[in-house]
């Protein structure tokens, strides 16, 4: 029997997002744009979907007078990160 | 990016370690940036205070290396200031910035304490009864700090040009030293050292090209 694969992660973009977050100490809107290659809309709808979720905290301030996003995995969210990563080994012959 | 794309596992790992890599590549790239404006800071500072030294034959230009940190800052200050896109810090780049920085530190007060020993070692330094020799031992630090950064980056050839910037720098500090009486010459070990340092920054810009 195959883990099941959390649905929230299991999403191209949100995927993405989680991935480049695990790695990095906090990453604003506009680099996590850039390394998506998404729309703002896009990416902004999927992140505020992983904030509900309690996986990422967004922090909205400004960097001298432009708005600046800034979003930090939580410790949930590099939980349930590592476990859809483990979770997938189970599906390949690792 | 769709958000609703069917992936496969096989996708999804594939589509992690994608992510992370351009991620990576671009942070790093960034710490190159920085690794290249301090080299040629290091590379020019080192030959200004070679040529002065030199010409006039007075050992007080060697105060000019206390102009390497706003030779170095300004550019840094500015790069950063016209980053379009704010890139965030990775392992790597918290090494980078961490090792360089603790170099500095450690240079600027080791010279500042040869400097004080220099002048005042008789009346203040009697007690601890040591010599310092100032250059070879930057030369070291400046090798380890540059063969560990070969090591987070997983480059063999900074690695190497750490270790002949820190133990070939030593040995030809004391082979230029014996060369002439002044030892000017030793200078220019730093001229190498920045040439390194700069290197070290084109590296790392092309290993990380996106």
């Amino acid at each position: 029997m195959f883990p099941k694969l959390d649905p929230l992660l299991h999403s191209e973009l949100r995927l993405a997002v989680m991935s480049i977050l695990a790695d990095v100490t906090s990453a604003d809107f506009t680099f996590l744009k850039k390394q998506t290659g998404a729309t703002s809309g896009n990416l902004s709808v999927q992140i505020d979907k992983l904030a509900a979720a309690g996986y990422v905290t967004v922090e909205k301030g400004f960097k001298g007078k432009m708005p600046c996003t800034t979003c930090t995995i939580t410790p949930v969210g590099m939980e349930a990160f590592q476990g859809y990563v483990n979770a997938l080994k189970d599906y390949l012959p690792l | 990016m769709e958000q609703n794309k069917e992936m496969t596992a096989q996708e999804s790992l594939a589509l992690i370690a994608e992510t992370v890599n351009n991620s990576r590549k671009s942070i790093v790239k960034r710490s190159g940036k920085y690794m290249l404006v301090w080299g040629i800071a290091l590379t020019i500072v080192s030959l200004l205070v070679f040529i002065l030294w030199k010409s006039t034959g007075k050992e007080a230009w060697n105060y000019l290396w206390f102009a390497m940190p706003v030779i170095g800052l300004v550019p840094s200050y500015i790069m950063k200031s016209k980053e379009t896109t704010h890139l965030p810090d990775n392992t790597v780049s918290r090494m980078l910035s961490g090792i360089w920085r603790t170099f500095g530190v450690f240079a600027v007060s080791i010279s500042v304490f040869c400097i004080l020993y220099a002048q005042f070692g008789s009346s203040f330094f009697t007690s601890l009864a040591i010599g310092v020799s100032l250059s070879p031992m930057i030369l070291l630090l400046f090798g380890m700090a540059e063969t560990i950064s070969g090591v987070a980056v997983k480059n063999t050839s900074i690695k190497v040009a750490g270790v002949i910037t820190g133990v070939g720098g030593i040995i030809l500090y004391y082979i230029l030293g014996n060369m002439s009486e002044d030892g000017i010459e030793t200078t220019l070990l730093f001229t190498l050292a920045g040439i390194v340092l700069a290197l070290t920054g084109v590296i790392l810009q092309i290993q990380n090209k996106e």
